[in-house]
């Protein structure tokens, strides 16, 4: 690079900042494109209400208006944070124990033997049917909510791990193996790390389930939170601070989501990295 | 002094039984470098895998210093033709693997991967991620990280299999560099013929269906290798001739 000759060097800078902008335009485009999409939309749901009546869809306007009446009046934010504290124990819980079990089916053949049946037993289980179970053991407070939330997402957790610890490639264990690794130290030191990607992807997927479980365990159970505002809303036909609930949910959802990115590009950064190398 | 005595292997897939092995003897002197060579399916990276314990053998014994084999060896570095660093772990975490499960205190285990580190030359990069080095770079922090543990042998399955000519070249003076610096007994399987002359003191060549040992040549050419062109040497040219001969590729490729 050094031995360039000094006469193409601006040609050089002159075509890479050409490319530069072009990409930057094209990016610009992108954005344009999408913002316009959104603002089409919007657009029509707002245009619907002249001729629409307002209990279907409601429009826009009506649910900004109502999304500022229900955080002025302090029912939605107290409906997110005892949602967000729900799903945030439920899925703690879900975590830990999906993961423990999973692991120790992945990698103990009596833990395997043990544990199946009932992980293909409730994996089946249409688990919306156990709420009420949930009720009859825990009452109609938050720890039936929590413990919903924790049925619902939990298998997903279980069966991710285990395929996770199963997974990991021959080479990676063989690495254990051959340089005197006991099982113990293999688990944690190869087996979980190798299986992140599996985690992650049914922790994504137990996150949307969480979700649910969240909803249906606030309408069904003592009206509470963020599930339990859209239940009332509902009753009442009152569209637009129901859609300004579901939004929220949503918001809520969004941003565990986006927790569990940020926990990915923070402590794995490894998992993108190393595919993109493999590219 | 290794011995192997009389080992068989044999396996189940899918229901038909490979017999991959069958009786291997052979001695292994203590700083040698002994080559395993022969075609695809010929038993040699099974057999270098039950010298290190990774796979168990069906019958026969492998006696250590007077001391049968059970298990995974402590005493052997293991370097893999998929080379298998961890890519969450930085590169001297890598090389420090083999310390962490012979329970070394930490800084002592750190400055016993740089000093590894700094035998193939990688000691600048031991804080990088895995994925960030070169084929030929990761494949030297293999050679580290078996290195990292003193292993009394050394065994290379392949190392240089997935590398480009280039680098190959280039690894293969490194290795045999190390080899004569150390004086560690190392058994490098490879199916390259010139990589197995240039680099061993004995090669073994092995022949498939079943997978057995063919033959022992004694590579009679001086050291150290790299101080001259191994390949054009005419002793070199004959020994290659005679193998390839032996082991029948010309024929197979004519057929």
């Amino acid at each position: 690079m050094s031995q360039a000759g000094t006469a193409d060097l601006p040609a050089a800078l002159d075509a890479g900042d050409r490319a530069r902008r072009r990409k930057a335009t094209a990016a610009w485009r992108g954005e344009l494109l999408r913002i316009g999409a959104i603002a089409v939309v919007l657009g029509l749901w707002q245009l619907s209400g002249l001729f629409m009546n307002p209990i279907f869809i409601s429009t826009p306007l009506a649910v900004l208006k109502a999304f500022v009446q229900s955080i002025a009046d302090g029912s939605l934010p107290s409906a997110f944070v005892s949602s967000l504290l729900e799903m945030v124990i439920g899925l703690a819980i879900a975590t830990l124990a999906g993961f423990g079990i999973g692991i120790a089916m992945g990698r103990v053949r009596i833990a395997e033997k043990l544990f199946d049946p009932f992980v293909n037993f409730f994996n089946a289980t249409p688990t919306i049917a156990l709420l009420p179970l949930m009720e009859i053991w825990f009452g109609t407070d938050i720890r039936a909510r929590v413990a919903f939330i924790v049925v619902i997402c939990i298998w997903t957790i279980v069966i991710n791990a285990v395929s996770g610890v199963r997974n990991v490639r021959r080479g990676y264990a063989d690495v254990g193996t051959a340089f005197g690794l006991g099982p113990l130290a293999a688990t944690t030191k190869i087996f979980i790390p190798a299986a992140m990607p599996f985690f992650l992807a049914g922790m994504r997927v137990a996150l949307a389930q969480a979700t649910v479980g969240m909803i249906l365990g606030g309408q069904e159970v003592g009206e509470s939170g963020l599930g339990g505002l859209t239940e009332n809303y509902g009753s009442f036909f009152q569209t637009d601070y129901l859609i300004a609930a579901i939004i929220t949910s949503t918001g809520l959802a969004m941003m565990l989501f986006g927790l569990l990115k940020l926990f990915q590009y923070r402590f794995c950064p490894w998992i993108a990295a190393s595919a993109a190398a493999r590219r | 002094m290794l011995e192997i005595e009389h080992i068989s292997h044999t396996y189940e897939t899918n229901g038909r039984r490979v017999e991959a092995l069958r009786d291997v003897s052979l001695s292994i002197r203590d700083g040698e470098f002994i080559s395993f060579v022969g075609p695809s399916g010929c038993g040699k990276t099974t057999l270098l895998r039950i010298l290190d314990g990774l796979t168990e053998q069906s019958g026969g014994r492998v006696v250590f210093n007077g001391v049968e084999l059970e298990g995974v060896s402590q005493e052997m570095g293991f370097v893999f033709q998929d080379i298998n660093l961890l890519p969450w772990r930085s590169v001297r975490q890598n090389v420090e693997i083999g310390l962490e499960a012979r329970r070394m205190p930490a800084a002592e285990r750190r400055a016993r991967a740089v000093e590894a580190l700094r035998m193939v030359g990688l000691d600048e990069v031991a804080d990088v991620p895995p994925y960030a080095l070169s084929g030929g770079m990761q494949q030297r922090v293999g050679v580290a990280r078996a290195l990292a543990i003193h292993p009394k042998m050394l065994l290379m399955d392949e190392p240089f299999g997935h590398l480009d000519n280039f680098t190959r070249e280039t690894l293969q003076i490194e290795v045999s560099k190390l080899w004569s610096k150390l004086g560690t007994t190392v058994v490098f399987v490879t199916h390259d013929v010139d990589e197995a002359i240039f680099l061993s003191n004995r090669i073994v060549l092995f022949k498939g269906r079943p997978g057995r040992l063919a033959k022992i040549i004694e590579v009679d050419l001086p050291h150290p290798r790299w101080e001259f062109n191994v390949r054009g040497h005419p002793r070199a040219i004959e020994m290659r001739e005679s193998i390839i001969e032996y082991l029948g590729i010309r024929d197979e490729v004519l057929v």
